[in-house]
């Protein structure tokens, strides 16, 4: 049997570490001393916990602005690159993708530095506009911004090909009947783009919502942030997954960051129920 | 002595029955075609017979030996599917070599027998090529190379000319009859299109409801169909039927009256069930013609529905007064326009069925 | 179809084509300025690069390169004087493993997956198809345990096995494999082809396309993880481009922007150098992911 390699493996490092994952999220371990059960002990003290508090409204601000965002912008890009015909076309989409092929610790790390005080790309920009250096890194009141900025700027490209090839995927005709119909530009995206497109959107932005909760790499790479200390000034960029590697890696209590990853699962399954019950009830309409 | 030979032979899948009880003999060097509408259990015969599907019940034996459990590869058999089934990503040559090189044959020998293949099938200058660079028509070629390379003992065809357009069809249904004249191997195809088994089959298999209905060579077939459906089946346009009472029964012959017949008249036929009060009869439009007087010995007034004017005949189909149709071949003359007319029928074309349109023949 | 639409109905005169105008010279605009925006952080790192060390940007913006030879002689520092290369090498052959592995093992489960039947078929898909949906959080903590209790943290396998079960692959080349028409399976079974023969032989050459892509898509997650290696292999003689790039850039690197946006712009490299060659197949990835998923 040749699926036999693939299952193993999936099992080893996929099953058993969730199976395992729950165990310890019962436990208090720290990988040296003995286990002991603390029954729901991790799960309250997580949801008790100030930082947690910080995270998760920090994510809900964050998720709140990037997926609405974020997918406004790709569809508008991709509508764009679809206006074009041919050469010009291919150029800027592959323009407007370049950002996605940046692996994330990079895009975040270019960003640091456009965002640097005094003598940053950004701050000069504004300067020449005889505004100020802001440190938007350092000020708690740009800081979820800078990130969200980035974020939008790494992955608009990738949502933008789905909705390409989604755009792709509509037959000429509906178009060409919509003109004899007498449609403009603006009803042919309301009436025809759109609702043909539903099923890519729903993806994109499902998608979009499962990983905007799982922010990681980029703030923490924003803020510079290592094991013994992330999230950035008053931890305005601490994200809950950051929250969980930090009580994992950092603190060494692997029982609570465990019992955080299932909270955060249920969360994500939660939302993802979510949306699957709108989409329902869209085509129920 | 029958090469190939299936026996008892049923197939179902969950509670639906696609063969029931299959039994046939085919002699070494046969042309065989099952012929049959989709759904009639044919491919799945042929499939059978290749290894592709499990034989439910029964036996096939292949020169005598049975081999229900024996692996398609090994049977010996080779076949050329409907969408040709080309490697896309190997040229001509490797699709043709394919089997040969998993056989581990020497490269010089493979060489040798795509080469001869491609001789008879005119193929030597396509040889390079992808399936994806070929015809319709060459693909088909390479496909049956690529069977005639592993020099089977039996070629199963699972319709093979369905995707090619007419014209191409009637070539290569005298290309398939060439080389069976060539190879002299069993040959069984499969196609759900009359035309196409009567010109190719030295025997042909009429199947219909997972049951065969009737086999025997294609002409035998088509004077006497053993029931209605074989009757209809076969030949083009369609058998005509139509009720008829039987009036009288005599020794040497019996008295019916056809619906809508201005009278009755008298059939030959001998050992008549007299207990049968109702029949039906067939009768192929080659035997119904125009009357030009209403007297002679069975005519039918009828109208005029529909008329399709081929040239050398011309086929009216006509209703008649109880809503039946019955269509007129005329040969020669052309269709002149009017409504109203009178078919006349020859009654040595008629043949008999009963209600369940099992045929009822006259004992000799 | 709405009202709107139907009550549109009386209007075909609009469907002229409009001449160049406003529309078509803000569209230009418009996607110019975002081109830009897209593509200068990308443009800038290579500018700074290239440009002689020491004047400050804010002096020099770095709109252009200005020095090549500066450019080349920093990267020769990098390369020479700190422990870049080896990181290189360790990216790489982590992410060659990767996707080998990934290919291999995904292809040869997504073979059985796709054209055949076997006990337990439904189940096993559907689990694996679940685990599209858990997110890397629940999983990371424990499978970081796991791998430690094995004895692989700061070694290649510890890096590369955990990750091998991709179901994303699996999902992606199942889905292409489907496309084999039975009929070519068949016909290469009753050409003699073994179980296996039929995997080497007509589905992998057949899914060229898709392993290619999945291979280029694995490269792009490999290269780009930054998570999975900094925690699971946390010693300077398994630093992938990743963490090294990390340490550039942390706040108490003695670095010069110049050395950091070099240490950047060599670990962008080989992501910009395949996206150039392989755009297509990129993009085709990425929209069937999402088309099908």
């Amino acid at each position: 049997m040749m699926v036999f390699p693939f299952m193993l493996l999936f099992a080893v490092f996929f099953l058993y570490p969730i199976a395992s994952g729950l165990f310890y999220s019962f436990h208090d371990w720290n990988a040296t001393t003995s286990t002991r059960f603390v029954g729901l002990g991790n799960y309250q003290r997580i949801l008790a916990s100030r930082d947690f508090e910080k995270a998760m409204w920090n994510l809900g601000k964050y998720i709140a602005i990037t997926v609405p965002l974020g997918i406004s912008v790709a569809f508008g890009l991709a509508l764009l690159v679809n206006s074009f015909k041919g050469f010009w076309s291919n150029i800027f989409r592959s323009a407007f993708f370049l950002p996605v092929v940046l692996p994330a610790f990079l895009a975040a790390t270019v960003w640091r530095w456009i965002y640097t005080p005094n003598f940053g790309l950004l701050n000069m920009i504004l300067g020449w506009f005889g505004m100020g250096s802001i440190n938007f890194l350092n000020d708690t009141g740009t800081m979820l911004y800078a990130a969200i900025a980035v974020d939008v700027w790494v992955s608009a490209g990738f949502n933008m090909v789905i909705i390409l090839a989604g755009l792709k995927n509509i037959p000429k005709d509906y178009y060409e009947a919509a003109r004899l119909d007498g449609a403009s530009r603006l009803q042919q995206v309301r009436y025809i783009t759109i609702p043909m497109l539903y099923p890519v959107l729903f993806f994109v932005t499902t998608y979009g919502f499962i990983s905007a909760l799982q922010v990681f790499d980029v703030p923490w790479l924003l803020t510079g942030s290592s094991f013994a200390s992330y999230g950035g000034r008053q931890g305005a960029l601490l994200f809950p997954v950051m929250d969980m590697m930090g009580r994992g890696f950092g603190s060494l209590r692997f029982g609570q960051a465990a019992a955080y990853g299932f909270i955060l699962t249920a969360i994500i399954m939660l939302f993802t129920a979510a949306m699957f019950a709108l989409r329902r009830k869209g085509y129920d309409r | 002595m029958a090469q190939l030979e299936i026996t008892n032979v049923s197939k179902s899948y969950g509670a639906v029955n696609v063969l029931k009880n299959i039994n046939l003999e085919i002699s070494s060097g046969e042309f065989v075609v099952f012929v049959g509408p989709s759904g009639c259990g044919k491919s799945t015969l042929l499939r059978m017979i290749s290894g592709l599907e499990d034989i439910g019940t029964g036996q096939i034996r292949l020169n005598g030996q049975v081999v229900n459990a024996v692996d398609p590869a090994r049977r010996g058999v080779a076949m050329v599917f409907q969408s040709y089934a080309l490697y896309p990503h190997m040229t001509a040559f490797e699709n043709m070599a394919f089997s040969l090189m998993i056989a581990k044959e020497k490269k010089a020998r493979i060489k040798e027998k795509v080469e001869r293949a491609a001789n008879i099938l005119r193929l030597e200058h396509l040889l390079q090529r992808r399936p994806g660079e070929l015809s319709g028509g060459q693909k088909q070629r390479v496909a049956i190379g690529r069977a005639i390379v592993r020099e089977p003992k039996v070629f199963l065809f699972d319709e093979p000319l369905s995707n090619l357009d007419t014209e191409l069809r009637v070539q290569m249904r005298a290309e398939l009859i060439q080389l069976h004249d060539k190879l002299k191997t069993t040959m069984i195809y499969v196609t759900h299109d009359q035309v196409e088994a009567m010109t190719l089959a030295d025997k042909m298999v009429v199947m219909h409801g997972g049951v065969i209905q009737q086999c025997g060579r294609p002409l035998d077939l088509y004077d006497d169909p053993a029931n209605k459906f074989v009757a209809g089946f076969i030949g083009s346009p369609r058998m005509n039927f139509m009720d008829a009472d039987v009036a009288r029964v005599e020794s040497d012959h019996i008295t019916l009256a056809v619906t809508g017949a201005l009278k009755q008249f008298d059939l030959p036929f001998r050992g008549f069930d007299s207990s049968l009060r109702k029949v039906q009869v067939g009768i192929r439009t080659e035997y119904v013609g125009l009357s030009e007087d209403a007297d002679s010995a069975v005519s039918l007034p009828a109208t005029v529905a529909f008329v399709e004017e081929l040239g050398d005949v011309t086929y009216m189909h006509t209703d008649l007064p109880n809503g039946e149709r019955l269509v007129v071949r005329s040969n020669g003359g052309r269709y002149r326009g009017g409504k109203e007319c009178v078919a006349q029928l020859d009654t040595t074309g008629i043949l008999l069925f009963d209600e369940a349109g099992e045929r009822i023949r006259s004992a000799s | 179809m709405t009202a709107e639409a139907i009550t549109a109905y009386s209007n075909p005169a609009r469907a002229v084509a409009l001449p160049f105008s406003g529309w078509a010279l803000l569209k230009w605009i418009t996607a110019a300025c975002i081109a830009i925006v897209a593509v200068f952080p990308i443009w800038w790192m290579v500018n700074v690069v290239f440009a002689e060390p020491g004047t400050p940007v804010s002096l020099n913006p770095r709109l252009y390169p200005t020095s090549f030879s500066a450019g080349i002689s920093k990267i020769l520092m990098i390369m020479q004087e700190t422990d870049y290369m080896k990181a290189y090498y360790v990216s790489v052959a982590y992410s060659l493993l990767t996707i080998a592995g990934v290919l291999i093992i995904g292809s040869m489960a997504a073979f059985e997956f796709a054209l055949f039947e076997f006990p337990g078929k439904r189940i096993l898909f559907a689990t694996v198809m679940l685990s599209l949906m858990v997110p890397t959080a629940v999983t990371i903590i424990p499978t970081y345990l796991l791998t430690a209790s094995l004895g692989w943290l700061n070694t290649m396998q510890g890096l590369v096995v955990p990750g091998l079960a991709s179901a994303f692959g699996l999902f992606m080349l199942i889905q292409f494999m489907k496309t084999i028409p039975r009929d070519m399976i068949e016909a290469a079974r009753l050409d003699g082809a073994s179980h296996f023969q039929l995997y080497r032989y007509i589905a992998l050459p057949l899914s060229k396309n898709a392993l290619v892509t999945l291979a280029i898509l694995t490269f792009m997650k490999t290269w780009g993880n930054f998570m999975w290696p900094l925690i699971v292999a946390p010693s300077p003689e398994l630093y992938t481009v990743g963490q090294v790039v990390g340490l550039f850039n942390s706040p108490y690197s003695h670095q010069t922007v110049d050395i950091v946006m070099t240490a950047n712009l060599l670990a962008a490299l080989p992501p910009l150098l395949f996206f150039l060659i392989f755009q297509r197949k990129i993009v085709e990835g990425i929209a069937m992911s999402g088309s099908k998923g």
